[in-house]
Order: structure tokens, then sequence, then C-alpha cells
């Protein structure tokens, strides 16, 4: 069916439209992908369609609600940081010493393993200019890589994958959870997204026809791809976005910059988009999602991990990122979160559980891709949008603050402690936060230019220097 | 602009399209007699509907209980750890409970109440004061702030905003209750401006930290469940927030916020996206914000000139908005004519398909638009339309079912939801006999009811093999039509 498709309309596709610039958002992937194939030579130079197993592939781990990096990486031996937090302070006692200043919190066990075999950097006191305060901002930031007073419409990696992998597989980013996250908003949308892969899928209720088909299926199937043959023809169509007689529905809101209403570009709350009706975005979601839940499920199904995950959302969240991929999955970015730092209140055993979670799923997670073979191929960064105050306040807590450490994990790591630990003397601190000594970008930087092979200016918006760390 | 809508382009089309967004849409009956009222009748028999009865009677735990707050206080100070853990399982598991009936006791006021425009709005208020149980952890709060977006639905602007800013699961929700003049706890200040009424760049970090020490002294009575000013914990000291200068309090802050002409504009622009679906180009909103501000910063008149203007029934803004999961569920119970699901069902197809009432992901509240659709979450409501129409209990639903904080995991959760009624569609209420023996007639019905416009000639032809398959059709087809027609693009816009 798919192919029957788009061998009908390929001529005149590939007649009208510059493969790599001008593919449209409404054109679905999996045509696009057929398209690039075919036409390989046509494909901007910068795409990296990577498929099957020597790709490098980064997992980045989001610590949403802002972690507390001072007692996360504790500067256990420094007065100031215990003047600071009477209640909260972490002694040499209770900490897993990295060195004669610094340890990690003592519910991360499993990190420190990773630290002592070489296969963990601790990144220190990363932040940006200008802090902001509010968890969506700052966030945002963050996802979009931009500078504290300008707001940016995609993510970093939406812009990579726009950047480096036009025409890849829906599947090129992968999110564990309900919801994209704002870092994978692009002018083509990109990445897939998904709790249960079990659940990927059209789930069939109705009558089998002849030869054991499921008919509701098949009609289902045929109702969400009837369009594919008319969304190529839109938008292989050299008039459809010089048309604005406003007529034709699909022609008036083709107008990128129109924010008069009518076009999806102008959605604020929403996924950032170049016109299209909301139907047309809705058409490309119904043929990626048919396309991919096949690809999920089966990979799901026959890959078995290799190590024991702890029981929280986070273990299995790296434990399906693990099987899909020893499955082969041709992906690139796999997202997935954890929620649960903005410690205002009793912050003891609520952060205890958390980082407990965070460094036995992360350590389980390499052991799985070490028993695949996988190792040398992943990289997992984890990030939170703020680190906290160095004081602490009344509720046994932490208000949001500024810098705070990154981790880098994998068997490839420039392993240790990176940069230096920001100074916690009164006179040092900027409206009672830590001042950043990395800035975040310099990470993503390193990040895309040594891990994932590509040039990190265009993606970036400036040429940030890339932190060495693989 | 803002001229009202032309009498000639009032007919069921224009009609519809205002249920949609001032309602959750309606059966074609409906849509008839609203279109026979003429614009502003129609208008006003949405929006006046203080005198509409209400039958709906508030949960059997939605009171204060100080004396219970006072034993079990006691009881947990007498206990042992190990009683200690068993009390709050307990009220874990209660807490629970309460939730998943406040949820069915709304969703059901959305999609049975005789009110449909008034529980749009308090849906809208929920959006943006977005406050979550995940933090308040007490149900009756999340009740109160609930009945308080529903008593000031489309009151005044400082009115709200003072009486949300005292309530109690705000003052839990973004730590207010925890602040006092030691250590002001700037999260409330930071985000009333930020997200409930000016938006970033309207303000200084220096409002911020004011503004916060303004605060100070608005907490919140545990035990009697109440706001209480406590003037040991105020900041008497002078602070200068958004240009005014004194020994400013709580009161003063939301005053000087709402003084501000950028707070009309804001919550106008918020308004118009959340009825239009795309934000108001700035003259427009303009516009907007000037008949808020001449009528007193009063919602009521404000938004019955909204729902009247020929530009919110631009062809650009018609069918053009992506349904939010509540409006899906509850405009599909609405279309259909068929029973709201049980309480447990309605929580496991709003949770899959990413909207989790009492329970936003933050306090910017859901994002919406075309965010609410991913490729897992497309194939959720593709599924979960087998749940509604069929009365199936799909996989899907039931494994989000086994999910649930607190509730049973794995199979025996399955089991559990496979035995819930669920009532699906009459097909015989909906689909008269002459639909029934003629695939043409049927398939027009089904297209004027659940998409008041119609599929694409191949999606057309789809549906038509499929019920070719059959010369004779029985209820069971239809279902499956009248899901198929849901497991379209199409459906999921409105």
């Amino acid at each position: 069916m798919k192919n029957e498709i788009s061998l009908q309309t390929r001529r005149e596709f590939l007649r009208t439209t510059v493969l790599g610039s001008a593919l449209s958002w409404t054109v679905p992937a999996f045509l696009a992908n057929t398209f690039s194939a075919l036409q390989s030579d046509a494909a901007d130079s910068a795409t990296q369609i990577i498929t099957g197993k020597d790709a490098t592939i980064l997992v980045v781990l989001q610590m949403a609600g802002g972690n507390d990096g001072i007692n996360t990486v504790v500067p256990y031996a420094n007065d100031f940081y215990h003047r600071a937090r009477p209640k909260l302070g972490l002694t040499a006692e209770q900490v897993l010493k990295l060195n004669g200043e610094i340890g990690l919190h003592g519910a991360m066990t499993g990190f420190k393993e990773l630290f002592d075999s070489g296969n963990l950097a601790v990144v220190q006191g990363v932040g940006y200019p200008n802090p902001n305060r509010s968890h969506f901002r700052s966030t945002e930031i963050w996802q979009t890589a931009s500078d504290s007073d300008k707001v940016e419409k995609y993510g970093w990696l939406g812009r990579y994958f726009d950047n480096c992998c036009a025409g890849a597989d829906p599947t090129v980013g992968v999110t564990i959870g309900g919801q994209l996250p704002e870092a994978f908003f692009a002018k083509t949308p990109t990445g897939i997204c998904f709790t249960d892969p079990r659940n990927y899928r059209f789930m069939a209720n109705g009558r089998r026809g002849p030869g054991g088909l499921d008919l509701t299926e098949q009609a289902y199937e045929k109702m969400n791809e009837a369009e594919a043959a008319q969304i190529v023809a839109q938008a292989s169509s050299p008039v459809r976005s010089d048309e604005t007689n406003g007529q034709d529905a699909r022609a008036t809101t083709a107008a990128p910059d129109d924010n008069s209403g009518g076009t999806i570009g102008a959605l604020a709350a929403g996924m950032p988009m170049q016109g299209g009706k909301a139907v047309d975005f809705i058409e490309r979601m119904a043929l990626d999602a048919q396309v991919s839940s096949e690809e999920v499920r089966k990979i799901a199904d026959s890959v078995q991990n290799q190590a024991t995950y702890p029981a929280s959302q986070l273990g299995n969240s790296l434990k399906l990122v693990a099987k899909l991929i020893g499955g082969g999955l041709p992906t690139r970015i796999y997202y997935v979160s954890q929620g649960g730092y903005d410690t205002h209140t009793n912050q003891i055993p609520t952060q205890q559980r958390l980082l407990k979670e965070l460094g036995d799923s992360v350590k389980a997670f390499m052991d799985d891709l070490k028993a695949q073979g996988n190792l040398p191929r992943v990289l997992v960064m984890t990030f939170s949008e703020f680190g906290r105050r160095v004081s602490e306040n009344a509720n046994g807590g932490t208000d949001h603050g500024a810098a705070a450490p990154m981790f880098i994990v994998g068997n490839k790591v420039k392993a240790g402690l990176l940069g230096t630990y920001p100074s916690l003397a009164p006179q040092d601190l900027y409206e009672g936060d830590i001042k950043y000594n990395v800035d975040f970008r310099n990470v993503y930087a390193g990040v895309l230019e040594s891990w994932l092979k590509t040039k990190s200016a265009p993606i970036l918006g400036h040429q940030f220097e890339p932190l060495q760390l693989v | 602009m803002l001229k009202p809508l032309s009498a000639d382009r009032w007919n069921d089309e224009t009609a519809a399209h205002l249920l949609n967004r001032a309602g959750f849409g309606g059966p074609p009956a409906a849509i008839r007699e609203l279109a026979d009222l003429g614009l502003d009748k129609a208008v006003s028999s949405l929006l006046d509907y203080e005198n509409i009865p209400n039958p709906t009677r508030d949960p059997v735990w939605a009171v204060p209980d100080p004396e219970g707050n006072k034993n079990l206080r006691d009881a947990i100070q007498k206990a042992t750890p190990e009683e200690r853990r068993q009390i709050q399982q307990q009220q874990q598991r209660l807490q629970f409970d309460r939730l998943m009936e406040l949820r069915g006791w709304w969703l059901n006021r959305m999609a049975k109440g005789p009110r449909p425009f008034q529980e749009k709005m308090v849906l809208f208020w929920h959006g943006h004061f977005a406050t979550s149980f995940e933090k308040v952890h007490n149900v009756y709060y999340m009740w109160r702030q609930n009945e308080l977006f529903r008593r000031l639905a489309t009151g005044n602007w400082l009115e709200l905003l003072t009486f949300a800013g005292q309530d109690p699961a705000m003052l839990i929700w973004l730590d207010q209750a925890e602040s006092r003049k030691e250590h002001p706890n700037e999260n409330f200040a930071r985000e009333v401006m930020e997200l409930f009424s000016l938006g970033e760049g309207h303000y200084t970090e220096k409002d911020v930290t004011e503004g916060a020490r303004a605060l100070t002294g608005w907490s919140l009575d545990r035990l009697e469940e109440k706001f209480i000013y406590r003037p040991l914990f105020h900041d008497d000291g002078i602070k200068t927030f958004l240009g005014r200068t004194g020994n400013l309090n709580g009161n003063d802050v939301l005053a000087q916020i709402v003084a501000q002409p950028q707070a009309a504009r804001f919550i106008t622009a918020k308004l118009w996206s959340y009825f239009a679906g795309q934000p108001p180009a700035d003259a427009l909103n303009d516009a907007l914000a000037a008949v808020f501000r001449e009528n007193g910063n009063n919602f009521k008149p404000f938004l019955r000139v909204m729902f009247r203007t020929e530009e919110f029934y631009a062809p650009a803004i018609v069918r053009n908005q992506v349904k939010g999961p509540v409006q899906w569920l509850v405009g599909s119970v609405r279309m259909l004519e068929c029973d709201l699901p049980p309480a447990p069902i309605c929580e496991a197809v709003l949770r899959s398909l990413g909207q989790d009432l009492f329970a936003p992901p933050n306090v910017k509240g859901w994002d919406g638009g075309i965010t609410w659709i991913t490729t897992n979450t497309l194939l959720a409501r593709y599924n979960d339309a087998a749940t509604l129409i069929q009365g199936a209990f799909p996989p899907l639903a039931a494994s989000d079912f086994a999910r649930k904080p607190g509730g049973q995991g794995g199979a025996i959760a399955e089991r559990q939801a496979q035995r819930l009624r669920i009532g699906g569609v009459s097909v015989d209420k909906i689909v008269s006999p002459e639909e029934l023996a003629d695939k043409d007639l049927l398939v027009k019905s089904l297209e004027h009811r659940l998409l008041q416009t119609t599929l694409r000639d191949e999606q057309q032809k789809a549906l038509r093999d499929f019920l070719d398959t059959k010369t004779k059709l029985d209820n069971a087809d239809v279902q499956t039509a009248i899901r198929l027609v849901m497991a379209t693009p199409q459906y999921q816009v409105t």
C-alpha cells in the first residue's frame, strides 16, 4: 500500500521538489525517507541518515524540577557549605568521596562505581549567563539552547534533526513519555514518543475478512493512509505557498509568517510549525504512528534485557531504551526523564530516593549495553533546569538557584571531574547562587561535535567552544 | 474590528462552531436548536447560565473537617512508626479514591450538565491557574479550587486573582503557605506575574522579590482548611512593586498587577487563544483588551462580545483547533448521546490521551494545540474510541488503569477493569432505520454528526468498502463504523 502510493506520485514529486531543503513537514516521513533513499545524490550533504548498528547514540536524561546540585556533587570539606546548610549539609562520612574535597551524594553508589571504572564524567558548575529561576523558562532555555533573554522556537535536538536528519525515519528521535519535550520541537516534526510499546498500535476488535485480515484494521489503515498521495501532491505543488485567495483552506494557511490567525505557526502554546492546518499535521502524525508502531513492537517483543533495573519509572524507561538499542532501531537520540527534584520542603528523603533511582538505573543501563556489546555506541547526558540556592530554606529544603553539575556517562568519556567547582564563598555568590564556570552550550557543542559528529554552530546559533568530553 | 457576525452567516455550521467552542459540542438536534435562536440568543443561552438549575450534588466529603484533621493528627503523633506508615497508606488510598471520584464528578458536569459553557470556563481556569494534586495531596482542596473557578468563572479579574491566590490548593502548590518575612518564598510572587497575569518581560526580578515580601502573611490554616492571614509572618517594611511604594500587602500586589494594562491584554489573549484555537493578532487583541477594560475587567460582558464577533467565525478559525483530551471525551459523549463511562475508565482514557485533570504537568498548564498530538496519543485516541463506542476495554486503557498510582497492578486490575460496565453507543438512538438500511445515507449521517463536514473521497471509499463486506448491517457494524470515523485525523479537530 505504502509503496503503491509512493510509486504513483514519485515522479511528479521529484520533478518539483528539491530534496533536503524543500521537504515540507506535511510530507510523511516514510515517504521522505523513500525519496531520499532513491535520490541520495540530491540530498543535502549535511544529512546523516545513519541506520544499522554503527551510529553513535545520545541518551538525554532530564532531572526535572531543578536538582540540588550542591547536595549531589558535594563539597563536603568546604566550611562555607556547612555554614549555609546547617540542616542539609552532608559530612565526609555521608558522601562517596571523589577526592579530598568533593564527593557524590551517598545514595549514588551506581554513579560511584561508574566513576571508579572510568565511565563517568562530572561537569562541574554548568549554567548560563543571567540565570532564570523559573522552572519553565529555565527548562525552555536548556531545551532550546537559547540565551536567557531570547526565546527560540525550536529545540536544540529539533535543530539537530532539521540540520542533520532530513528524511530520516521518524524513530530517529525517541522519547519515552507521553509528550515530546521542547528540545525535540523542529521545523520538520521528527521523533516519536510512547510509554509502553505493547500499546503503541491500533487495536482492532472487529471482524476478520477473507484471509484472516482484520477488516477494521484494514479500513483504519486506508482511512489514515489515503491522504498520503494528496499530501505529496500538495507538497510538490509549486503554487502552494503563494496562493492566498482565501478560498482554498490548504493554500490560505501556507504562508509561514502570517501571524493573524489561521496558521499553526501562530500557535504560541503548541509546537511551532510553519504553515499548514492542524489536520494536516495530524495526518502526518497518523502516518508516522502506523509505520513506527510496527517497528517498535517488533523489537520490544524480541529483545531481552540483560541487567536488573530498579523498579522505578526511570528504570523502566532505560530498560526500554536498552531494548530498542539492542534491536537496532535507527535512533540517534533517546530522551528519558525523571521528575520530582523541586525540593522546596523536606528535601532529604526525596533527594535520597531520586538520586538512588538515578544512579542504580543508569548503572543497570550501562551493564545491559555492555552485555549487548553496544556500550561503545552510547553516551548518556543528564541535565536539570537549574541547581538550588547555596543556603537552605526554613522548610528543610532549598529554593531555585542557578548552576549545577551535569553527568556524562559512557565508556568513551573523559572520566573524572571536568571544570572546577564554583566558589561557595559568600562574596563570590550572585544573589545567593554559585556562579557557573561552564556554559551548558559548551557541553552541547562537545556532544554534537565529538559524539554526534556534526558541526555545532548551525544548531546552537553561535560557535561555542566544544567541551572535550570524549 | 469586532463587528458582530452578520445574520446571514448564522447557520448550522456557525452554530455548531459556537457550541463546540463555548461548550463541548452536541448532537445535530442541539445544533439546530441553537441555530434557530439566532446569534445573540444563542450566545446568551450558553453564557447566561445562572438561572439554569443545576442538579449536581457536592461530593459527601466536600466539607472542611477540622475535627477529623485533629483526630488524625493526634493519632499520627501517638502511633508507632509501623502504625504511622499504615495510616499514611490508608490516607493515600482514600485520597486517590476521592481524586477519581472528583474527576468523574467534574466530567459528568461537563458531559451531562446543563451549563456546558460554565464548565468550559472552569476548565480554562484550571489550565490557567494550573494546580496539581501531585503536590497539594488533598482532594478537598482541589474540589474547593474547582468550585472557586465555577463561582467566579465569568466574574471580575481582580476578584478571581485574589481568591485564587488565597485558595488553599494554590497556597500549597506555589509555597505561599510556607512564606514568612525571614525567608520570603518567591514562587507564587513570580508565577502570579509570569504565568497568571502579565507574562515574562513585564516585571523585573526586583518586583519578584519585593512582591514576595509583600505577600508574606498569606498562609494556610491546615486544621480549619482555609486561608489565614498571619500578621507575624508579614514583612511590614516598605516595598516597591511595579512602581508603587509603601508597606504593601498581598491585596496591594494583586491590585497593582491588575492595574497594569498588560494584565488585561494578557488574559484576553489567553481567552481568545483558548476559544479560537490560536493567538489573536496584536490589533485584534488590543481591541479585545479595550472591551475588557471598558467593562470593568469583568469577563462575562467581554466574552459576550467575543463570541459574537465575525473574527471568531473566520474560516481559518473554524474546524482548526485540535481537540484537547477532555474536549475529545466530553464532546464525543455529547455528540453520540451516550453514557459517560465510569470514573475509573474516564481517568484511564484521559491519562492515555495526556490530560490528567487536577494534575497538569506543571504550573504552566497543558501546552495544548498540536502538542496534544503525538504518535502515541493519536493511537490512544483511535483505541479509546473503541472503549467509548463499543464498550470494549482494550488493553491500552487496562494497562493504564493498572498503572494508576495507588491502584492495584497487573492482571487483577485488568480483570477488575473488564467488569466495569461501559454503556457504549446505542445505535438505535442515533441512527434511523432508513439510515441503517441505506449505506450512503448512513455515511452521510455519521459525517454530519461526528465531523460536521465530509470525509475525503478515499476515506469514504474505505468506509464503504468496510460496510460493503456485509449486505445487512447490524448495530455492531455501525458501532465499528463510528469508531472508524473517530479514528481519522479530521475527528481530532473541532
